[in-house]
C-alpha cells in the first residue's frame, strides 16, 4: 500500500506539473477571425483574447478543445463543463455577452473557458429581437468568441499538491483507526 | 492555578449554557456587514469566538493539549480543518473559483461551528451540569414554538435572511399564507430545529418520571404543530425517520406503529403540508397538475429562448397583454409556459427545478473541476440544498471523507452508550445518535451543515451527548 501512495504521489506530482500554455497567447486564434481590440479584450483583464468570426459553438469548442490538449501533451483530453451563460460574468468579465459558455479543465491544473455570443442561428435568423452582426474593419461577422485562460505558478501547483498527499495520507491512517 | 483553572471551567460552562439558549432564540440581526455577500457576521459569532479563545486557553493551562491531539476525535477535527485550509488555498490561487475573503470566512465558520463539539464535550463535566443544560434547552425548545406560533397569530415580528434585503435585519411581518420561522430566520431552519427537538425527546420520554413524561408529551406535541406549520416536506420526512430510529435505539419498537399512526392522521388532516406533500406526488413523481399554455405570441417565442436576459420582439398588440397572468387570478403572475397553474404545485414544482436544474448541476460541475479539493467553500453561490453535493463541490472527496469521518467516529461513541447503567444517558444517547440521522436525511434537501444556527446546535448537542459519556468512564 506504501509504495502504491508513493508512485500514486509522484504521477500527480508530475501531471501538476508537467508543461503547458502558461498565457492566453499561447493558443491559437480562431480561424478566419479578427482579435477583438475593444475594451475588456485586451489589456484590461488579464489572458483574455476576443475573436470576432462566422465560426459557431461546434468548431469552437472542438477547436480550442483539441488545441488546449495539444498545449499540454498530456495523453488525455481536458474535462469539458457546460456551464450556464450568465456564469460567464465571473468567470470572464462583468457584461459579457453569452449564448453559451464552456470551460475546459484538467483537474489541479488550469482552467481555459471559451464564451460564445451567437445573435443569429447558423440559418442566420436572428435568435432575439435586437440581433445584429458585428462590423469589424469594415467585414461582418456573425459571431464573438471570447477566451479566457486561468493559469496557476508550478509552487502553488506544489504547494496544492502537498496538501493533496497530506491529505491522503491522514485520511487513510485516521480513517484506518475509526473504521476499523 | 487551580482555582484559576476551576473559575475557568465555570466561566466556560455558563457560557456554553448561554449558547445553548441565545444561538436559537436571538434573532438574525447582522453586526458586520461583508463585501460581496449577504451572509453577516452576528453577536453571536463574537460570543463564539469568546468561548473558543477562553476554551484554548483552558486547555494549555491545564495540560490538556496532549491529550487532546492524541484523541481520535480531535484528530478527525484538525483533518477536517486542514483539508478545508488546502481546499481554500486551492481555490484562491489554483482554480480562481471563489473570492478569498469570503471564502476564508466560510471556511472559518465552518472551524467555529465544529469547535463547538470538543468545547462542549469538555466542558459539561457533571450530571448536574448536564442536567441543567437538558433544562434549559427544553425551556428554550418551549420558546421557539411559542415565538412561532405569536408569528402566525399575534402578528410577532418576523426577521428573515432569505433575501438580500431581508438580511439587513428587517422587521416583518407574516404575509397571508406565508410560513413562520420564529427566530431562526427561515422556516427550513425552524423545522430542522424543531426535527432536532422531537427525536431527542421522543427517546428522552422513557427516561423520566411520569410527571415528566407529561411535560415531554406537551413540548412533543407543541414542536409537531410547529413543524406541521412550516410544512416543510423534507423535516417531515426526517422527523418520521428520526422518531422511528430513536425509538429502534431505545428498544421500544412497539410503539413505532404509533408513529406511523400519527403520520397517517398528520396527512390525512387538512394543511399546506398534506398540500404540499400531495403536490409534490402529483408534480414531481408523475409529472402531473394542468400547466400553463403560452397565450401570446412573446411567450411562445420567451418559452424557447433559454436566456431569458435576451430581448424578444414584442409587438404594440402583444406587450399590452404580455403579462403572464393576472395577478388578481388564481394563476401566479410570473408564471412561464409549461409550469403548474396551482400555486401549491407551482412552488412546489420551483422548489425542485431549481435544485435539480440549478444548484445540483452546478455543485457536480464543481466535483468535477476537482474531484480531490473541490473549488472551495462559497464557490457555490448561496446555497445548493444537498449538503452532501455542496461539500463534495467545495471541499471535494476528501473533505467530504473527512467530515463522514468526524460523524462516524462521534456515531460509534454515540452508539456505544447502550452499555452505561444511567438511563437517562442511555436514552438521551438514543436521540441524539436519531438526531443525528435525521440531520443527514435533512441535508439531502437543506443545506444544515451551514445553517448557522441549528449547525452550531447539531455539533453542540453531539458535544454534549460525549460530555455525558464521560461521566460514567
Amino acid at each position: 500500500m506504501k509504495k502504491l501512495f508513493i508512485i500514486f504521489s509522484l504521477l500527480l506530482l508530475i501531471y501538476m506539473l508537467w508543461p503547458g500554455p502558461g498565457k492566453i497567447s499561447d493558443f491559437k486564434p480562431l480561424p478566419s477571425s479578427i482579435k477583438s481590440t475593444l475594451s475588456g479584450d485586451t489589456v484590461e483583464i488579464p489572458n483574455v483574447a476576443g475573436y470576432f468570426s462566422d465560426n459557431y459553438r461546434q468548431f469552437v469548442t472542438s477547436f480550442y478543445k483539441s488545441n488546449y490538449w495539444q498545449k499540454t501533451f498530456l495523453p488525455f483530453p481536458p474535462i469539458r463543463l457546460n456551464h450556464p451563460p450568465e456564469y460567464s460574468w465571473t468567470a470572464i468579465k462583468k457584461h459579457t455577452d453569452s449564448t453559451y459558455f464552456e470551460e475546459f479543465v484538467y483537474p489541479l491544473r488550469d482552467s481555459f473557458y471559451v464564451n460564445g455570443f451567437e445573435p443569429f442561428y447558423e440559418n442566420f435568423e436572428p435568435k432575439f429581437w435586437g440581433s445584429s452582426k458585428f462590423e469589424v474593419e469594415n467585414r461582418s461577422f456573425y459571431t464573438k468568441t471570447t477566451l479566457r485562460f486561468y493559469p496557476s505558478s508550478k509552487f502553488t501547483k506544489f504547494l496544492v499538491w502537498l496538501g493533496v498527499v497530506t491529505s491522503i495520507y491522514w485520511l487513510f491512517k485516521l480513517g484506518k483507526k475509526i473504521i476499523v | 492555578m487551580k482555582k484559576f483553572i476551576s473559575t475557568l471551567e465555570k466561566i466556560l460552562f455558563y457560557l456554553v449554557l448561554f449558547l445553548f439558549v441565545f444561538i436559537p432564540l436571538y434573532p438574525k440581526f447582522p453586526l458586520i456587514n461583508i463585501t460581496g455577500t449577504f451572509v453577516a457576521i452576528r453577536i453571536e459569532d463574537l460570543i463564539i469566538g469568546l468561548t473558543l479563545g477562553l476554551w484554548v486557553i483552558y486547555l494549555v493551562i491545564s495540560n490538556q493539549v496532549r491529550s487532546f491531539l492524541k484523541d481520535k476525535l480531535s484528530l478527525s477535527l484538525l483533518l477536517f480543518f486542514f483539508i478545508g485550509f488546502v481546499s481554500t488555498f486551492s481555490a484562491v490561487f489554483l482554480t480562481h473559483t471563489v473570492t478569498p475573503h469570503i471564502s476564508i470566512l466560510h471556511f472559518l465558520r465552518r472551524v467555529e461551528f465544529i469547535l463547538l463539539l470538543p468545547v462542549v464535550a469538555s466542558v459539561v463535566k457533571s450530571k448536574k451540569q448536564f442536567v441543567w443544560v437538558l433544562v434549559f434547552l427544553a425551556l428554550t425548545v418551549v420558546s421557539v414554538n411559542l415565538y412561532a406560533l405569536g408569528q402566525q397569530f399575534l402578528d410577532l415580528p418576523v426577521i428573515s435572511t432569505t433575501n438580500s434585503e431581508f438580511s439587513k435585519g428587517l422587521i416583518l411581518r407574516l404575509t397571508p399564507g406565508a410560513r413562520a420561522n420564529s427566530t431562526f430566520a427561515g422556516h427550513y431552519d425552524l423545522a430542522v430545529y424543531l426535527v432536532m427537538a422531537l427525536t431527542v425527546l421522543s427517546a428522552l420520554f422513557f427516561a423520566v418520571s411520569k410527571k415528566m413524561k407529561l411535560i415531554i408529551l406537551a413540548l412533543g406535541g407543541l414542536s409537531l404543530l410547529v413543524l406541521i406549520m412550516t410544512a416543510a416536506r423534507i423535516s417531515f420526512v426526517a422527523a418520521f425517520a428520526g422518531v422511528v430510529l430513536a425509538l429502534l435505539f431505545s428498544r421500544k419498537t412497539k410503539f413505532i406503529l404509533l408513529i406511523f399512526i400519527a403520520a397517517v392522521v398528520i396527512l390525512i388532516y387538512p394543511s399546506q403540508l398534506r398540500d404540499r406533500l400531495i403536490s409534490t406526488a402529483t408534480v414531481n413523481l408523475f409529472s402531473g397538475g394542468q400547466r400553463y399554455v403560452s397565450q401570446t405570441q412573446d411567450q411562445q417565442v420567451r418559452s424557447k429562448l433559454n436566456i431569458p436576459t435576451l430581448a424578444i420582439k414584442t409587438s404594440s398588440e402583444s406587450a399590452s397583454s404580455s403579462s403572464f397572468a393576472s395577478p388578481s387570478g388564481q394563476t401566479a403572475t410570473d408564471i412561464t409556459p409549461g409550469e403548474p397553474i396551482d400555486t401549491t404545485q407551482l412552488g412546489v414544482y420551483r422548489s425542485f427545478a431549481i435544485r435539480y436544474n440549478i444548484e445540483w448541476p452546478r455543485a457536480i460541475r464543481a466535483f468535477v473541476k476537482n474531484p480531490l479539493l473541490g473549488t472551495g467553500y462559497a464557490s457555490l453561490d448561496i446555497a445548493t440544498d444537498n449538503d452532501f453535493l455542496r461539500s463534495l463541490g467545495e471541499v471535494g472527496i476528501l473533505g467530504t471523507l473527512s467530515l463522514f469521518l468526524i460523524l462516524t467516529e462521534v456515531g460509534k461513541r454515540i452508539f456505544n452508550a447502550s452499555r452505561y447503567d444511567s438511563r437517562l444517558v442511555r436514552y438521551f444517547s438514543a436521540g441524539v445518535l436519531a438526531m443525528l440521522f435525521a440531520f443527514l436525511v435533512n441535508g439531502l434537501f437543506i443545506d444544515v451543515f451551514e445553517a448557522s444556527k441549528v449547525a452550531s446546535l447539531f455539533w453542540m448537542i453531539l458535544g454534549l451527548n460525549l460530555a455525558a459519556l464521560k461521566f460514567k468512564e
